[in-house]
């Protein structure tokens, strides 16, 4: 199976069929008809039951306070030597480096080339010496040079213009491969400077194991038990074309002008994967949209005590976010609403109680079809920070126009008292027990497909 | 909406707040004719040469077939 769009295709397919497998590739078919001996996994992380799990989590639908709380615990990570980290069992350096000869992906038909797309990127501040981590996309152009492109507001960005304004060019790795806490971790939305390894551990339940990376020493450590590392410089004020690429909206994201890097080594382990994410697909987006949980549950929880879930859907991208609140107090609905439409990728937070299921949009949809009068219930924010790579922002924008909605129900006329609504149609649940255990015995697989 | 056009540039302008407009932005390559599309950070460093996807040709903004710009 080829890293040119067959992959990606396969995942493709699987979603179409509600399928969400690990998918692993042997002996990756690479674009110049050879074969590679680094095994491509990707759809790790499709499913939220197995994110949940890896997590050491039950059920996915806990996971927001879980995340929220894990991330604000943090453990500090643990140094190991050079010689014993598994990441760097096998060491490339000079003019041995090959960045094409790693199975990456060209995913998707306006890509301009293989990308990687789990590469986790930290550099550190000049000034104080912290780190920072955050997944960054990377082009690879050649052997040894490939674009990096630290989003404009990204820390990292902020790191690399600090060394340009030195007149340095600024010292960066990537790694590639981890534990999906780790990896969830690097997600964790901190103050600048400020590690993110405390937050890997945190979520981990252990001391991330850190070692120094080959070029850097202690001024970069790399994460002793990733699968890949690739280490270099990114030239002060060097620019070129990066992308288009296809984006977690489902859009094709444009053609930028971005940094470049220049390798100066390759490690990796004995035996080592090389992960992909999806990009657009669930298999980027769950990850991705249960720290947003964790994240967003945070700050509702803060303002609004009654916040007891969100969550984000993945048919929302990151734009969408459900909270629910349970014997809300007056006004607190829409402080929830507020806290939660400050969160920069979320466009859109809808309020609703706890009888409406966040994880099932038809219940939302009840919700909103019932219990949402448009010009009392719902309210616009203009000029609020968002992603610009959303395509319905105007043109020359730099900040978006969201939307709260309080689909919850009233409150009661007294304490302890209904809501004053109709009650909602239900049938007894035994009843419903009982119909479930009579489908559970029926033969359906003749049945005709209407 | 109307298009001004300079050479190969063409600017479409927006209408009133109540219309809807796009945010894109199109280049048209020089060498193969492929159109792709390109942010506004990169039409503001007109120093930084354009990717072709299609045929990895690279050009500047001024050798471009045409550049179609939103806004």
């Amino acid at each position: 199976m080829s890293v040119s769009h067959q992959i990606t295709a396969l995942q493709y397919a699987l979603e179409k069929a509600g399928r969400r497998p690990i998918v692993v590739v042997d002996e990756p078919l690479m674009a110049d008809g050879t074969t590679s001996d680094i095994p491509v996994v990707t759809n790790l992380t499709a499913s939220r039951a197995v994110v949940a799990r890896s997590l050491g989590i039950n059920d996915h639908q806990t996971a927001a306070p879980i995340y929220a709380q894990r991330t604000g615990t943090q453990i500090t990570p643990e140094t190991i030597s050079n010689d014993t980290a598994p990441v760097q069992e096998i060491v490339i350096e000079g003019d041995d480096v090959d960045l094409t000869r790693l199975p990456a992906l060209t995913q998707h038909v306006t890509d301009p080339g293989p990308y990687l797309t789990a590469a986790h990127a930290t550099t550190y501040d000049p000034d104080t010496k912290t780190d920072n981590t955050a997944i960054q996309r990377c082009w690879i152009k050649s052997k040894r040079r490939m674009s990096y492109f630290p989003y404009p507001s990204s820390h990292n960005n902020r790191n690399m213009r600090k060394f340009w304004a030195r007149g340095e060019d600024c010292p960066v790795v990537f790694w590639i491969g981890h534990h999906p806490a780790v990896l969830m971790g690097t997600q964790a939305k901190l103050n600048y400077p400020e590690s993110h390894w405390g937050a890997c551990g945190g979520l981990l339940g252990e001391p991330l194991r850190v070692t120094p990376s080959r070029t850097f020493g202690d001024l970069i450590m790399v994460p002793a038990d990733a699968e890949i590392v690739i280490e270099g410089y990114v030239p002060r004020d060097v620019l070129e074309a990066d992308g288009p690429f296809g984006e977690y909206t489902g859009y094709s994201g444009p053609q930028v002008a971005a940094p470049v890097v220049n390798v100066t080594s390759i490690t990796m382990r004995k035996g080592a994967l090389y992960h992909d994410y999806g990009s657009g697909l669930t298999d980027m987006l769950v990850p991705d949209n249960m720290t947003m949980e964790g994240k967003v549950y945070g700050l509702c929880k803060q303002v609004a005590p009654s916040v007891t879930n969100v969550h984000v859907p993945a048919q929302g991208r990151r734009f969408h976010g459900y909270i629910q609140v349970e014997n809300p107090g007056p006004g607190e609905v829409r402080d929830a609403l507020m806290a939660a439409l400050s969160y920069r990728r979320l466009k859109m937070a809808i309020a609703v109680d706890k009888d409406i299921d966040i994880f099932d949009d038809s219940e939302m949809m009840f919700a909103l079809a019932t219990r949402v009068q448009w010009s009392r219930d719902s309210f616009t924010v203009d000029g609020l920070s968002g992603s610009l790579l959303d395509p319905s922002t105007p043109a020359g924008s730099k900040t978006l126009s969201k939307i709260g909605i309080d689909a919850s129900l009233p409150l009661p006329g007294r304490p302890g008292a209904p809501p004053p609504v109709p009650p909602r149609s239900i049938v007894p649940q035994d009843a419903m027990d009982n119909a479930a255990k009579i489908l559970s015995g029926t033969d359906m697989s003749g049945w005709p497909t209407l | 909406m109307s298009a001004a056009n300079t050479n190969n540039r063409e600017t479409v302008r927006l209408g009133a707040p109540w219309e809807k407009t796009g945010n894109t932005s199109w280049t048209q390559c020089p060498e193969c004719d492929d159109w792709f599309h390109i942010g506004p950070g990169l039409l503001d460093r007109p120093e930084v040469a354009m990717h072709c996807p299609s045929c990895h040709h690279e050009f500047n903004q001024t050798d471009a077939k045409r550049l179609v710009t939103s806004g």
